[in-house]
């Protein structure tokens, strides 16, 4: 019932969790958080924090913000880097893992991402990579490739043949037209999308008129994002036919719905896991509870909006 | 063990018009905390909503105890309960104030920085000679204390604290200062602290609480470093105050 397909992958679980808000601290505090961390019964798989080619520390602060109905973040990115994360992250990954590993990672320039694509093929256990070209916190990573189609296409098509792994590319909502840039994805190569990353934001302390994050303007997610997601969601979905991973705002298993039914094959939990650690079970539970219900599998609802 | 709980208020206690003192009650909360731990705390109805990071204020037995002012959505909840309420919380987190047998300790807290610093006083080691400063814009600011500084001269000397830590330091021969408060105070605090152990309570934004997200971070030698995590107690000579 709750058995999905993203590309090559199948998942035992429609849910699994944005890259970068479930990093694996919660590893470290699983066995004395009272609360189901990372319920591998319930997830389809995880997705790492976005790794880049050398360390990042990251944007100076205050980092975060919290708006009437979200979040904003300028994190930027802060990672030990490709050589770091297979040596020492990557088997406690292993090694703490039942479900799919995808591993998020940004770069430079398209050789810098060939080059960790290269790099990361030649580990074991990774299920497949999920390609950040959509962070709106970093200059150099990321957003260079995925505010414009040709761009994307042209790492895309460099990325496909180097794998035969799940390849998703993880786009932006900051573009004038997400079906263009699916395209170009699906041109490229891509067995799968996902989407969104942060939207831009930004707030001001009306008081002293300065901005509340250092640079500005940053990522905004979080329940407020929900309606912008779903509406990218169904236009993605309308302009391919590869399958998507949605996620923006989702808090609850009818949100999740909400996303399976404009188009998503499966959707992540983002910010919602800060609000309430034990999310992304719940909308498990919630979820198989409907189906159940309604005597219908994920695979029927795909998409079927009306 | 950090626990995720819903407990009802045994007592909340209105200071004045902007403090509020909340108590709960659990054995398990009560054991594990110490001075300079927080809880991430949320009122039933902000559900969708952030926690909001809140040190705690004390604990006697079983019961626990939180000092709150109220700036912000987050906060004015937390204050508007009463007692039967429940109250959402995540906790303990983050780590402890050291301490050291036999000093001399100067405690300055700014505003909302007090609760920390006046839990620690209950908890020195027995032959610690203390003095707890503590400032604030007006009274309405002013606790239990043992010397104060208001901006608008209502109780107390009339300035900032930090006007007053240096005679402290040479009168009483001080040898470790704790500190909690607004970045400004922090700052200067540590400049005047010259060569004397200095332990800071650092205040930064939260999402997580539980050094996930790397949103709290502040910067610390040639990096940054989480106030949820490695904090929120930092020795103040590692934190690079010229980026704060
Ligand atoms: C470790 C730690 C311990 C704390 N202990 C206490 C405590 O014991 N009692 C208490 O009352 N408060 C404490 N605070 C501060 C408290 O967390 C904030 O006041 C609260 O998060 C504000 O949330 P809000 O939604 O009410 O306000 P918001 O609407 O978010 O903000 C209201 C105003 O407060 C300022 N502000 C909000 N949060 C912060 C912050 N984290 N740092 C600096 N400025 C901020 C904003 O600039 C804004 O102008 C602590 C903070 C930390 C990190
Ligand atoms: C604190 C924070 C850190 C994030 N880090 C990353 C990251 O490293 N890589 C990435 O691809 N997306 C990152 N994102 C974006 C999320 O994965 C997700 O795409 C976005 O937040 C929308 O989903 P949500 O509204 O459920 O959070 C981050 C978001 C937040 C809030
Ligand atoms: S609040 Fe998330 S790392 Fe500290």
């Amino acid at each position: 019932m709750m058995k999905t397909k993203l590309g090559r992958l199948a998942l035992d679980s429609p849910i699994t969790v944005a890259s970068g808000t479930f990093g694996m601290e919660y590893f470290e505090i699983m066995d004395v958080f009272d609360a189901p961390i990372l319920p591998q019964d319930k997830l389809g798989a995880y997705i790492c924090k976005t790794i880049t080619p050398l360390p990042k520390a990251g944007n100076p602060p205050p980092r975060i913000y919290e708006t009437e109905c979200g979040m904003l973040n300028s994190i930027g990115l802060p990672n030990p880097g490709l050589q770091c994360f297979l040596d020492e992250e990557l088997p406690i990954l292993l090694e703490k893992l039942s479900i799919p590993l995808i591993v998020s990672f940004s770069g430079g320039s398209v050789d810098e991402f060939c080059m960790m694509l290269e790099t990361l093929e030649k580990a074991e256990g990774i299920a497949g990579y999920e390609i950040n070209v959509s962070c709106p916190n970093v200059e150099n990573e990321g957003i260079a490739f995925g505010a414009d189609s040709d761009v994307l296409y042209q790492l895309v098509s460099r990325l496909a043949p180097l794998t035969n792994k799940e390849l998703i590319v993880k786009l932006s909502p900051n573009v004038t037209d997400i079906g263009r840039m699916a395209k170009a994805a699906e041109a490229g190569g891509a067995s799968s999308i996902s989407l969104i990353n942060t939207l831009w934001g930004m707030a001001i302390d009306w008081q002293t008129g300065k901005a509340r994050i250092p640079r500005k303007v940053c990522g905004y997610s979080g329940k407020g994002v929900k309606p912008v997601a779903l509406a990218l969601t169904y236009q993605a979905a309308q302009a391919v036919s590869l399958p998507i991973l949605a996620m923006g705002g989702i808090s609850c298993w009818q949100d999740a719905l909400e996303f399976i039914y404009a188009g998503a094959s499966a959707v992540a939990v983002g910010t919602s896991n800060f609000t309430d650690p034990g999310a992304p079970a719940r909308i498990y539970d919630g979820l198989l509870e409907h189906l159940k219900a309604k005597g219908s599998g994920i695979k029927d609802l795909i998409g079927t909006v009306s | 063990m950090i626990w995720l709980k819903t407990l009802p208020i045994v007592h909340a206690q209105r200071l004045n018009a902007q403090y509020t003192v909340l108590t709960v009650e659990d054995k398990d909360l009560a054991a594990a905390s110490h001075p300079g731990m927080f809880c991430e705390l949320r009122a039933p109805n902000q559900e969708g909503r952030q926690f909001k990071p809140i040190s705690i204020y004390g604990v006697e037995g079983t019961r626990l105890s939180f000092f709150i002012k109220s700036v912000g959505f987050g906060t004015d909840a937390l204050c508007a309960l009463q007692d039967g309420d429940t109250l959402e919380m995540m906790g303990p987190l983050g780590n402890k104030f050291p301490v050291f047998a036999g000093k001399k300790a100067l405690l300055v807290s700014g505003g909302v920085g007090y609760p920390p610093l006046a839990w620690l006083k209950a908890n020195l080691p027995d032959g610690t000679t203390v003095i707890h400063l503590h400032g604030g814009a007006s009274s309405e600011d002013i606790f239990d204390c043992d010397i104060s500084c208001t901006m608008d001269g209502s109780e107390g000397h009339q300035g900032l604290v930090t006007d007053l830590v240096l005679p402290l330091i040479q009168e009483h021969g001080i040898n470790l200062i704790y500190s909690c408060g607004p970045v400004g105070m922090l700052k200067k605090l540590t400049e005047l602290s010259g060569d004397i152990p200095h332990f800071v309570s650092m205040e930064a934004y939260m999402a997580c609480g539980v050094g996930v997200c790397h949103g709290c971070v502040i910067p610390v030698g040639d990096g940054f470093q989480r106030v949820c995590k490695e904090g929120a107690v930092f020795d103040a000579k590692l934190i690079d105050w010229r980026q704060l």
